[in-house]
């Protein structure tokens, strides 16, 4: 068993997306902080939980997929074996 | 603020009825099915509380619900989900709620003639999952797919994010038993028989209760279609510089012919924007996606996947350039569930604040989307420029066809409000504005609502018009 990891509980610094967005790990995007003062104060989350929030968004538009059909067919594998023209 | 009528010798006999634990007059069961989704006047909740909250578990029940009001003159709403974006579950005048949740049994499964009976307080989610066993699916697939109730779609007359392919709520639903405001029990079909998908004998009863809202009667009991369940989906997000492009694309694309193509649907530069603040699929997009074109097929394997490289030319040859898998097949995905998106919005200055989100529907002709949007976006802006708690989200337009996605489209203004900071002159505001929306869908040959119902404060009073007078006298 893995105990307390400093590590897991402080996310990364942000780094500045656009004049509104900032994001501290990959492909996860966060309001900036400044936005979130006057009337919605921004909680602290520790970095585990966004992983775990992340996982789940995952899992649930994977189960989304399952529960309407067999299979998914890829875009980008239609326009690699037939291209398009591009 | 409750009314006098309903007494406790009422909620006796409510009682002697559904049985003691599926009464319920205690504070949280009435204020919590005082409103929907839909804007609500979050200042005056307490006019919407109903006095007493029944669950009956029988259609013979609600029938002496429904008889026992008639007796004390109490007025009835009946309730399923509670996800409608109008008022048809909102008490007007308190009175009883009829909460359909505990009939949510499936009372058959007839793979011979491909339906399935249930009751109106079943899930359509929840009734795939017990369906998957056989190879076949019930594909009415609102945007509260997860939460929402066949009670409710059929009250609604709902529309189906797939509806291209499959059909909507009233094709999707073949029959069903209804109870009437006197208490009697009728079943509704096209036709006698209760299986039977279209018949020449006498009126269409059906399509008369279909999105009755609540004023027709309960319903209890329905037969639905099944379909095969598909082997494949195939979803494609195109992106575009320019709305004119986007538009003229999502004509193509409607109008391609293909079969197994379930809906087609055109983001515009305000929803772009709107998604560009928040949404990780959208922030990273560069500045030259202005629009957005979002496609998606089912069927068999053998159909979609030639379907599907017709498609990506479609898109390609009008203008625009796909977006990959990974939005594609993730945003396609979360497009049956927007319920569960947490929702906030911003002020003029770009502080968040917590907003509901409200969209404003109607069935617009494809020819004048492009005039619809820019005056829709007017009102909400003149909106916004009065008041600081409206937030324009931008607009879709989603085929609207059954089983042939082209000519008219579900076209939504989705408006973020800060209902606590409403007020009478904020509502009265929103009010106008909705009549104003509902106003321009009628002047260019649309209607009111698509999806939602036309029942909400505002746009009801122009009923009327948009029907050529029936009902006025």
């Amino acid at each position: 068993m893995i105990g307390f990891r400093y590590s897991a509980q402080r996310p990364p610094d942000p780094r500045r997306i656009n004049d509104a967005v900032v994001q501290r790990f990959d492909h996860v995007y966060e309001v900036d902080p400044a936005l979130m003062r006057d009337h919605v104060r921004q909680h602290d989350f520790p970095a585990w939980d966004t992983r775990r929030i992340v996982d789940s968004r995952w899992e649930h538009l994977a189960w989304m997929h399952d529960h309407w059909a067999d299979s998914v067919i890829s875009g980008e594998e239609l326009m690699e074996d037939e291209p398009t023209g591009e | 603020m409750t009314s006098i009528l309903v007494t406790d010798p009422v909620i006796d006999e409510l009682v002697a009825i559904c049985g003691p634990d599926n009464v319920f007059a205690d504070k949280s069961s009435r204020v919590n099915r005082a409103r929907v989704p839909a804007p609500f006047p979050v200042h005056r909740w307490a006019e919407h509380v109903p006095d007493v909250v029944v669950l009956p578990t029988s259609a013979e029940q609600v029938s002496e619900v429904v008889k026992l009001a008639n007796r004390h003159r109490i007025p009835v709403v009946p309730r399923a989900g509670g996800t409608g974006l109008t008022d048809g579950a909102v008490p007007l005048r308190h009175g009883i709620v009829v909460d359909v949740k505990l009939m949510n049994k499936i009372l058959e499964v007839d793979l011979d003639d491909r339906t399935v009976t249930v009751q109106p307080g079943i899930n359509m989610l929840k009734l795939n999952e017990e369906l998957r066993q056989y190879g076949v699916i019930y594909p009415d697939d609102p945007a509260s797919y997860p939460c929402s109730l066949v009670g409710g779609r059929i009250g609604t007359s709902g529309w189906s994010l797939i509806g291209g392919r499959y059909g909507h709520t009233r094709d999707l639903v073949i029959s069903f038993q209804i109870v009437l405001p006197t208490g009697e029990l009728i079943w509704v079909g096209d036709g006698g028989g209760r299986k039977v998908r279209k018949s020449s004998t006498g009126y269409q009863l059906k399509q008369l209760f279909m999105g009755h809202q609540g004023t027709l009667g309960i319903v209890t009991e329905a037969v639905l279609e099944l379909v095969p369940r598909p082997e494949a989906e195939f979803a494609a997000f195109f992106s575009y510089p320019d709305y004119e492009t986007a538009w003229r694309s999502t004509g193509a694309l409607a109008k391609s012919g293909l079969a197994t193509l379930a809906g087609v649907v055109l983001f515009d530069e305000w929803k772009l924007d709107y998604l560009r603040r928040d949404d990780e699929a959208y922030i990273p997009q560069p500045d030259d996606v202005r629009c957005v074109v979002a496609t998606a097929m089912y069927g068999t394997t053998d159909e979609v996947r030639p379907g599907a490289k017709r498609l990506l030319r479609i898109g390609k040859e009008t203008g625009g350039a796909y977006l990959g898998d990974e939005i594609s097949q993730g945003d396609w995905a979360s497009r049956h569930d927007r319920y569960a998106t947490p929702l906030h919005g911003r002020l003029r200055d770009g502080q968040v604040v917590p907003m509901s989100w409200h969209c404003e529907d109607a069935s617009i002709n494809w020819s004048k989307l492009p005039q619809v949007r820019r005056e829709w976006h007017d009102i909400v802006a003149r909106l916004g420029d009065r008041f600081r708690i409206f937030d324009d989200w931008g607009m879709f337009a989603y085929t609207n066809g059954a089983f042939k996605p082209w000519g008219d489209y579900l076209t939504e203004i989705d408006v973020g409000i800060w209902e606590q900071e409403l007020d009478d002159a904020a509502w009265d505001a929103w009010v106008t504005a909705k009549r104003d929306i509902a106003a321009v869908a009628i002047a260019y040959g649309g209607s009111i609502s698509a999806c939602h119902g036309a029942c909400r404060e505002g746009e009801v009073d122009l009923v009327p018009e948009e029907l050529g007078g029936a009902g006025t006298s």
